[in-house]
């Protein structure tokens, strides 16, 4: 059985479809993300699932019990809020300690869990600081004491890394995978930020305009993505238009290639997804060939843009490249991957 | 920008700080502004501050300003939270409504109340007749009428600033509604509560008018007291000692709504 199933979830604002038909379920100790740009329906799906938001249709059942009629304080689930929300007038101690306090639990019982939880986001000699006084990652890790100490069946996070800085938010990705395989309690993770959902999740949800483009494991999501907007979305892309001749025959460019993608319609138009640092260039005639247009350093590696028939390449290579140099592309039939055009 | 400052500085000094010295030297010297002569310390004026008078006014004037303030505590919160939750497309038009009062002359509303409460009024009109000149009940309905709005307002700015996600998280934590009110949106509006005590509770210790008019002369609070001492007795020395005590008092509350309120945010 699965621990979360959401069958048929609709729901729109005004006359903007924040959700169309959305079904798909989560397995128990799973680190899932809702992986999609702003206005996708990812956040108001957690919110669904928080018990902020009321679907127009269909249903969500947590352990098999239905919990769409379940007020969000009777809800076994607890959420880390996008701008943490803590409680102004309570000092870091109290906050954490606010759900057990709701839940009336003996005062001892609750110092021992608090500074548990404390002590596993790192926090554990700050309990009688005022929240005012705690620097954004502090108050990041507040806000997951406060919803873990509870021990919820599933912890929603929405976008609770977005307002940290890039190094602060590196570090907390690992901790936050850490502490839910320490923990081994559902992570559901809202965010835009692709690498952040490949980093971390077991399967990520690609959501875009409400609807559920692909789920999968980040390596699928990243290698096999099945539709244009998926392959932009996840990682810079090279995006070309083919035919598909017959099966691991594919002609773009002019010539055709072998691949190992099969299953089309034969004559099939197709789009073909080469990612930039499956490219690699050589300074030889081959058979396709273009000109560096720009590059850029990037640190790890350099990002070499190349113009074959006035066509936009993106490639990332460690050797760097000059400007109007003539090169040609070369790739193996593995990193192309053929999606139908939808 | 400094002559912006200059131009402050002289209205600061011609009608603050130039009265209150004028108050403190008719209420400890020999100074009058109707005689002139030599100055000379005098506390003469201090035992009004003994006299039965003073002290039943004052308590009188206490009992009101707390019955005032109570009531439109009890009245106000309530308005002001379901203001500050309403979605209602006429809501600026209720909040209007609210301050639309303050704006009309507070005189008039006071002799409006005068008219009613009298056993022959428009009110007949109705088949209502009111007998309440004289009594507590009129001076209380009249107070409360006019400073409401004073009560309203702070806890509507605090609570409108209220983060809804931080509702949301007491919710999400098991705060059922009523422990949500009492754990979490009580003690964020405190400062706003503070304000609407202090801006209630401080002029209806002040009133005069109101209390002549509606009780046709019969309670004194300590406003009627500083009139009378003025304007039938010509005793200004014991009217500036109350004026000066009401202000003192008036400095201490304010003392300690700045600590409440270090922002002054909630301030109408």
């Amino acid at each position: 059985m699965h621990l979360i199933d959401i069958n048929h979830l609709t729901k729109t604002f005004d006359d903007t479809r924040a959700l169309d038909d959305v079904s798909f379920y989560i397995d128990e100790n799973e680190f899932i993300t809702l992986l999609g740009p702003s206005g996708c329906g990812k956040t108001t799906l957690l919110r669904i699932l928080g018990g902020f938001e009321t679907p127009d249709a269909g249903s969500v059942s947590l352990s098999g019990q239905d919990i769409l009629t379940v007020p969000a304080f009777e809800r076994e689930v607890n959420t880390v809020f996008q701008h943490y929300a803590l409680f102004p007038h309570l000092n870091v101690y109290d906050n954490v300690a606010f759900g057990l306090k709701m839940k009336k639990m003996a005062p001892d019982v609750i110092a021992d869990k608090v500074s548990k939880a404390l002590k596993m986001v790192r926090l554990g000699s700050l309990s009688k600081r005022r929240i005012q006084q705690l620097s954004g990652g502090q108050k990041q890790r507040v806000a997951i004491a406060r919803a873990i100490v509870n021990e919820p069946k599933v912890l929603l996070l929405d976008e609770p890394l977005a307002a940290l800085d890039l190094k602060l938010r590196q570090d907390m990705q690992y901790e936050l995978k850490e502490l839910q395989r320490n923990l081994g309690i559902t992570f559901i993770y809202v965010t835009h930020d692709q690498e952040e959902a490949l980093t971390m999740s077991d399967t990520i949800v690609v959501m875009n305009e409400g609807h559920i483009l692909q789920i999968g494991t980040p390596v699928d999501i990243y290698n096999e993505p099945k539709t244009k907007f998926v392959a932009h979305f996840i990682g810079e892309s090279n995006i070309i238009p083919a035919v598909m001749n017959a099966d691991y025959r594919v002609t773009f460019e002019g010539h055709t290639f072998t691949c190992v993608d099969h299953g089309f319609e034969t004559n099939q138009p197709v789009s073909v997804v080469i990612r930039p640092e499956d490219i690699t260039l050589k300074q030889e005639e081959g058979i396709i060939n273009g000109v560096v247009d720009a590059i850029t350093f990037k640190g790890v590696h350099y990002e070499i843009i190349v113009y074959v028939n006035d066509k936009e390449y993106v490639i990332h290579s460690i050797h760097p490249q000059e400007v109007g140099t003539s090169v040609s592309l070369h790739f193996d039939a593995e990193a192309i991957h053929v999606m139908a055009d939808v | 920008m400094f002559k912006k400052a200059l131009a402050f500085r002289i209205w600061l000094f011609v009608f603050i700080v130039g009265p209150v010295l004028l108050l403190v030297l008719s209420a400890l010297t020999s100074y009058s502004i109707l005689r002139s002569g030599p100055i000379q310390v005098e506390f003469d004026a201090l035992s009004i501050l003994l006299d039965e008078i003073f002290i039943q006014a004052f308590l009188t004037s206490l009992k009101f300003a707390g019955y005032v303030t109570v009531i439109s505590l009890l009245i106000g919160y309530p308005v002001a939270y379901t203001l500050s939750q309403s979605k209602s497309p006429y809501k600026r038009l209720y909040i209007l409504a609210l301050i639309v009062p303050v704006w009309s002359n507070m005189l008039l509303r006071i002799i409006a109340f005068e008219k009613l409460f009298y056993p022959d009024s428009i009110l007949n009109l109705l088949g209502i007749q009111l007998d309440l000149i004289g009594t507590d009940l009129a001076i209380v309905i009249g107070m409360t009428s006019i400073y409401l709005p004073f009560m309203i307002f702070p806890i509507y700015a605090v609570l409108e600033k209220l983060d809804s996600r931080v509702l949301e998280a007491a919710s999400d934590l098991y705060a059922h509604p009523f422990k949500r009110f009492w754990y979490v949106i009580l003690p964020l509006s405190a400062g706003g509560i503070i304000s609407g005590v202090l801006m209630t509770a401080l002029p209806a210790m002040t009133t005069f008018a109101l209390p002549e008019r509606l009780s046709a002369g019969n309670t004194i609070l300590l406003g009627n007291l500083i009139e009378n001492y003025v304007m039938r007795t010509a005793q200004v020395d014991v009217a500036s000692v109350i004026a000066l005590g009401l202000l003192i008092l008036m400095i201490g509350f304010y003392r300690v709504l700045l600590r409440f309120d270090a922002e002054g945010e909630t301030l109408v």
